[in-house]
């Protein structure tokens, strides 16, 4: 669907995104992830046709956005870093414009715009000036201009931002129920939002891509070892005694007693062995329960900051 | 293109600008017709709207200050360039929107000819073409101002600079009347003028080899332009200033005079900055 080959964007001496590649299935939600500068929206810029690219080229559904940008641009809904609206029309106008220089006419005009009102759930506010309205409502005015047109791909840039936690919360899963029909690429600096929407996740530090996968083997590649929390009843010393004796076990260490007579310990061991199993009853046998048992997952702060640590190391 | 001119329209007319720049604009047609054509009894309209060319320096910034400028700075460019219309639908539609404005309100004033003509007969074909030489001068005048705001994020920027530009271009022949005339002048002119054009190339193509390409070729030009005949150098300045000078134009005009040549030169003067416009939104995605 997406096609991204050997991008590059240079202001003078500044790389902004140097030499990036990576392609994006039909009906994929991709995440795109890097802190601030990382050259995130200027991907997204060239991707829309808003910048040229240096070097390098983009291609969506087979078409170069070089040699054909009006055919790509109907392919694409964008929206930006900071939604572009026009402050003095109602949010009727506005869909009315967009939908005028999206070349959607006629009856089918009137029909999306309901639609996507509905959907985004706007429609309260429709008559009202943009400039007026609220910063949730601005960022899903900003969403419905993407979706007019019902373009196949969808490029949303930190598409959360501003919000409050509860249409954070709406947000999400409007996106993720518009991926059932749109190839969408999202960038965000903020991590959870990149796990629960996105299938596949891209990593970008300094204008290059530093990781690329989906998030379950992220955590896998860079998660050697499992850890474990556990909570139990017992003196600390002789807890972490019976369970350094366990088979497998590697690394234990304490995180001291958040409950009154117990201890909380971390507990590392290899991948290929399960010790759950062994530790209970290895504590069971010595009298001492285990009141709360979880597994330490990474998560993708974690990774995110594993990937660019890795990266800077490597340099 | 049609979209893009409905929306201009209207934000011209759901903030102040539209408004300002009628009113001012009927004020001083109305001032200057009360006092050449009543309280001066005379008949000759064309001479109010001669009069009135002024106006432009201040009323020309304030329909143009806005259209690319104000895009950029909000960021609602992005919208634009990002759906699937060309950058020449853009660049004219704002250029026909703001064309309309100044044809719609220059329509109003067709009430004083009329008035006049109550009280006898009028020259109506001098007067239509008096009004075809203002509206062909007013529209070159807005292709400026529309290609400096593509410059420009800044709305008052852009409207300093389309006063400042437009000023210049009234007070050309004057300038013109004071600068020297003679063939080392010009030649040192025409130098500047290639390394001028040459610097342009460069900061637009970051290619010093074709930048410094044009200066040769200009500067070879100008030796075989000696060589062959002198004297061409001799008040080279005025010449190629001249080609700026809009309002010595007007002149045919005002006596109510159809001719050819300065309406191609309006023509072409406004289809060249709106070129140029096209070409400066072009630019800034390159840069």
């Amino acid at each position: 669907m997406i096609q991204v080959e050997n991008l590059t964007k240079r202001y003078g001496q500044h790389v902004a995104v140097d030499n990036i590649s990576f392609t994006v299935k039909p009906g994929e939600i991709l995440g795109f992830l890097g802190p601030n500068g990382a050259g995130k929206t200027t991907t997204m810029n060239i991707l829309t046709g808003y910048i040229s690219a240096t070097e390098g080229r983009a291609l969506v559904n087979g078409v170069d956005i070089l040699e054909e940008p009006e055919e790509v641009k109907k392919m694409i809904g964008y929206l930006p870093e900071f939604p572009p609206l026009y402050g003095e029309m109602t949010v009727m106008e506005y869909l009315d414009f967009v939908s005028d220089i999206k070349q959607v006419s006629g009856q089918q005009k009137k029909q999306s715009m309901e639609k996507i009102m509905d959907l985004v759930k706007i429609g309260d506010v429709r008559g009202r000036l943009i400039k007026n309205l609220s910063k949730g409502y601005k960022q899903r005015v900003g969403l419905a201009q993407a979706m007019i047109g019902n373009p196949q791909v969808l490029i949303l840039d930190e598409p959360t931002v501003g919000l409050d936690p509860k249409q954070i919360i709406e947000i999400r899963n409007l996106i993720s129920s518009l991926g059932k029909e749109h190839t969408i690429i999202l960038s965000s600096h903020i991590l959870p939002e990149v796990s629960t929407v996105c299938e596949r996740v891209i990593i970008i530090n300094k204008g290059r891509i530093v990781a690329s996968d989906t998030l379950e083997n992220l955590s896998k590649g860079l998660g050697e070892e499992t850890k474990l929390i556990i909570r139990v009843a017992g003196p600390e010393k002789h807890v972490i005694k019976v369970i350094s004796e366990v088979h497998g076990v590697k690394f234990v260490e304490s995180q001291g007693s958040k409950e009154k007579d117990t201890v909380d310990i971390v507990v590392e061991s290899s991948p290929d062995i399960d010790i759950r199993k062994p530790l209970f009853y290895a504590l069971s046998r010595a009298s001492y329960p285990i009141l709360m048992m979880r597994t330490m997952g990474l998560t993708l702060e974690d990774i995110f900051l594993q990937v660019i640590t890795e990266e800077k190391e490597a340099r | 293109m049609l979209a893009v001119i409905k929306k201009e329209l209207r934000s011209y007319f759901t903030s102040m600008t539209g408004y300002i720049f009628v009113a001012s604009f009927l004020f001083f047609t109305g001032l200057f017709f009360t006092l050449n054509n009543l309280l001066g009894a005379s008949p000759d309209f064309n001479r109010v709207l001669a009069s009135i060319l002024f106006i432009f320096l201040l009323a020309v910034p304030i329909l143009t200050m806005r259209l690319m400028a104000e895009e950029t700075k909000q960021k609602t460019d992005q919208l634009l360039l990002t759906s699937p219309i060309t950058l020449t639908s853009i660049i004219v539609g704002k250029y026909l929107a703001a064309v309309i404005v100044f044809v719609g309100t220059l329509a109003f004033t067709i009430i004083y000819p009329l008035i006049m003509s109550t009280m006898g007969k009028l020259a109506w074909s001098e007067i239509l073409g008096g009004y075809i030489g203002f509206f062909l001068f007013g529209s070159a005048l807005i292709a400026v101002g529309l290609f400096i705001s593509t410059i420009t994020e800044n709305q008052v920027v852009a409207a300093v600079a389309t006063f400042t530009t437009l000023l210049i271009l009234w007070l050309i022949d004057a300038i013109i009347q004071g600068l020297p005339t003679d063939k080392t002048a010009g030649i040192i002119f025409a130098v500047l003028l290639a390394a001028g054009i040459a610097a342009i190339i460069y900061f637009a193509t970051r290619n010093i080899y074709v930048a410094g390409g044009i200066l040769g070729a200009g500067i070879i030009a100008i030796v075989a332009g000696y060589i062959v005949n002198p004297e061409i150098y001799t008040g080279f300045i005025g010449k190629v200033l001249e080609w700026f000078s809009l309002y010595s134009r007007y002149e045919d005009f005002e006596l109510g005079v159809l001719s050819l040549s300065p309406i191609v030169y309006y023509i072409t003067f406004s289809s060249a900055f709106v070129f140029l416009s096209i070409r400066m939104l072009e630019k800034k995605r390159w840069s």
